[in-house]
């Protein structure tokens, strides 16, 4: 009988030190603020599209989600830099798609942290005016910007215990509005929301883009994929857990509206008001949960444009160090290891973004936070999608070992549903917009989108032709120090041989 | 400034890494981690008790037979963890297992044997918890690893040994270029490139690894 071998001392202390789903799960909930798209988004979605399909809008993209989710955590396992959509691009489709997804994912998670600031100064001036100090809106989103600009240099560990305090009162209070809406019913519990027709015509691409923005943070835990306890099992269930609860908090919370207020008059009462949900809270349990609501929306957005500057950063961080886009953006704090000068690029970019809509007395609702936010919702489909088509392209060339359904099917999917998504909310972008179809508006935002990705390529192409070691890193985050060494020391005399 | 050379590249990479002064700062816990476990290995593949040897696209860690173990404790600890290990772990395995265990505390006490550092405790007032500390038992021996590479960048007349080289790498990769090649003459980041270039392809797999493994710190916030 042969003995047993021994138990490795430092795999089972490195294992001790893995990421379960649960601690996952909390990383990827605290990038989704869900009351900032509910009480900031699902009442405007009503508003705009004129329809009660909303709740039923979340069922189609949770489930294009989850599709795109089985091809995404599947080549996750097998790639290096898995955090980033544009990684998979440049594995998938080659280095010079890769190089354009990065220029348009930088861009879209800019330019959607820079709206969160319009809402959040709007929320603000209402919520402080009523406590006697009347400012403009652009103070608050100053004053928030400064905040976040603050904490975004400083270690992230600070920012992710602050944020799984605010999404554990947000989500708690979301369910409690929603079960007072529940047992508030006007005329009793209606499933008219998720009739086929109740999301149709020339608001449906405006719902589905909305509804996308919603989930953004679901990608995340690809991004500690090295740190997973089972990388094959333990990301896929942290990214399906994410989709599934921010879906059940969703459909759930819009779905509460929408009985709460009755069918026929949801879109009438959330066009004349946009704080309806609150409202409904103060109606049902008293007038200080509007406050308490409105003060946690604060937190929320608050929390979101922390989230998606920290997002950004890294970005741009592992963009620099890959020396894709400018080398310092790859410099980190001394002290905090945070990545400071794609933080403080963020920042200023941010910055810039308030000061001109406040020059202009732009609007920081419509002109800010639809206007803004929306586009990026464009370029972050557009995005998912191209990132759906490389696991596609990338297990038809070798399946890996991974299931048919895995490598195959669900990708096949997930293409054919985000094209879909993309389609109606290109088609339908000037719903979005409040615009007239035809105008010039809607039409800029796709042409800017490709614009910026035909750059990227260029530049790609470029780095191929004049920076060989840099073009052999793209892709490779963290680690392309070492793919360019690599590189930099491949001589054509075959010297690779043992160290 | 004196120049005394301390006896030991982890503990060179202690003071540089660990040590706050007016000049530098420390670095963040877990990238001290990091950076004493990448001194550590160079250290002992210097040294001919490990190697580091390329397979299939992995930097493996392997133990030398050659020679005798390491005659210190802390050389010894590794050496041994390296040979009981059921199958050979990769450099960035062991990066991440010398930063969890806590081979910061470990160097410092050496250092403290060594007549390095001094140690002390602190009790907190609110919680009455005591805190050990480790402080340099010189100031100015302290600071004469980053100087000793200043100099050699300042005046770049003379080949760098390559402890020093891989040092330099060292300091580079844990991010404190700036404390490193502040108000150096021009020419000093070629000279040092120079040194970089040429490292040998084990200590090359170290501090490319290293670079990542702070790299992915910064990115996971994983502090």
């Amino acid at each position: 009988m042969s003995a047993p071998s021994p138990a490795s001392a430092v795999q089972s202390a490195l294992a001790r030190d893995k990421l379960g789903t649960l601690s996952l799960l909390h990383f990827s909930l605290t990038a989704a603020t869900p009351l900032t798209v509910i009480a900031g988004g699902v009442v405007v979605m009503f508003a705009v599209a004129g329809q009660i399909g909303i709740p039923l809008g979340y069922v189609i993209i949770a489930v294009s989600l989850w599709l795109f989710s089985v091809g995404y955590t599947a080549m996750a396992r097998h790639i290096a830099n898995a955090g980033a959509m544009y990684a998979f691009v440049a594995r998938g489709l080659g280095r010079v798609p890769g190089v354009a997804a990065a220029w348009v994912a930088a861009t879209s998670y800019c330019a959607l942290q820079a709206s969160l600031y319009g809402l959040l100064g709007f929320t603000a001036q209402g919520l402080i005016a009523r406590a006697g100090l009347d400012l403009p809106w652009w103070v608050w989103a100053l004053v928030a910007w400064a905040l976040v600009g603050l904490l975004g240099t400083r270690a992230v560990d600070i920012n992710a215990k602050v944020l799984a305090v605010l999404l554990t009162v947000e989500v708690a209070v979301i369910l409690m509005f929603s079960a007072s809406n529940f047992a508030n019913a006007a005329d009793g519990l209606s499933f008219g929301a998720f009739a086929p027709t109740a999301l149709s015509g020339e608001a449906a691409g405006a719902v589905l883009a909305l509804a996308v923005i919603g989930f953004i943070g679901f990608e995340s835990p690809t991004v500690y994929g090295e740190e997973a306890r089972d990388r094959k099992r333990t990301v896929a269930r942290a990214t399906l857990a994410t989709i599934g609860v921010l879906a059940f908090v969703y459909i759930a919370s819009s779905w509460s509206i929408i009985t709460a207020v009755g069918d026929d008059q949801v879109v009438a009462a959330a066009t004349g008001d946009l704080d309806l949900m609150f409202t409904l809270a103060g109606e049902q349990l008293g007038s200080a949960w509007v406050t308490i609501g409105q003060v946690l929306l604060l937190t929320s957005v608050t929390a979101a444009a922390l989230s998606f500057h920290n997002t950004t950063a890294r970005y741009l961080f592992a963009l620099g160090r890959e020396q894709v886009l400018f080398t310092w953006l790859g410099r980190t704090s001394v002290r905090t290891c945070a990545p400071v000068a794609a933080s403080v690029t963020q920042t200023v970019a941010g910055g810039l973004v308030l000061v001109l809509w406040a020059v202009l007395e732009l609007d920081p609702v419509v002109h800010l936070f639809y206007y803004l936010g929306t586009a990026s919702g464009i370029g972050l489909i557009a995005l998912i999608l191209t990132c759906a088509v490389a696991v596609l392209v990338y297990f038809a060339r070798d399946r890996r070992d991974e299931s048919a359904w895995s490598a195959r099917i669900a990708p096949v999917l997930a293409v054919l549903a985000m094209a879909g998504v993309l389609y109606l909310s290109v088609l339908h972008f000037h719903t979005l917009l409040g615009v007239e179809k035809g105008s010039l508006l809607p039409k800029l935002v796709p042409i800017v989108f490709a614009a910026l990705a035909l750059l990227g390529a260029a530049w790609g192409l470029f780095l191929k032709r004049a920076r060989p070691e840099v073009y052999a890193g793209i892709g490779h985050g963290a680690k392309a120090p070492l793919v360019q060494a690599a590189e930099r020391a491949a001589v054509p005399v075959g010297a690779a041989g043992e160290r | 400034m004196p120049d005394a050379p301390t006896p030991r590249l982890v503990y060179d990479a202690f003071l540089i890494t660990a040590y706050h002064d007016f000049y530098k700062p420390a670095v963040a816990p877990r990238v001290i981690g990091l950076g004493l476990g990448a001194a550590l290995l160079a250290e002992l593949v210097f040294s001919g008790h490990l190697a580091v040897r390329s397979h299939e696209g992995r930097d493996l860690v392997l133990s030398e037979p050659r020679g005798g173990p390491p005659r210190d404790s802390l050389g010894l600890w590794l050496t041994e963890l390296v040979q009981g290990e059921p199958e050979h772990l990769a450099v960035p395995d062991w990066l991440e297992y010398l930063a969890i265990a806590d081979t910061q505390t470990k160097t410092a006490e050496h250092m403290v044997v060594a007549g390095l550092m001094v140690r002390g405790e602190q009790r907190s007032r609110w919680l009455g918890k005591v805190q050990v500390t480790y402080d340099a038992a010189d100031a100015l021996i302290a600071q004469a690893p980053l100087a000793r590479l200043r100099r050699y960048l300042s005046t770049m007349d003379r080949r760098m040994p390559l402890l020093d080289a891989f040092l330099l790498a060292l300091t580079e990769a844990v991010g404190l270029s700036k404390s490193l090649y502040s108000q150096m003459p021009s020419g000093a980041r070629e000279y040092a490139e120079g040194h970089l270039r040429v490292l040998p392809a084990p200590l090359q797999a170290i501090r490319g690894h290293l670079t990542a493994a702070v790299a992915d710190t910064a990115i996971t916030g994983n502090l």
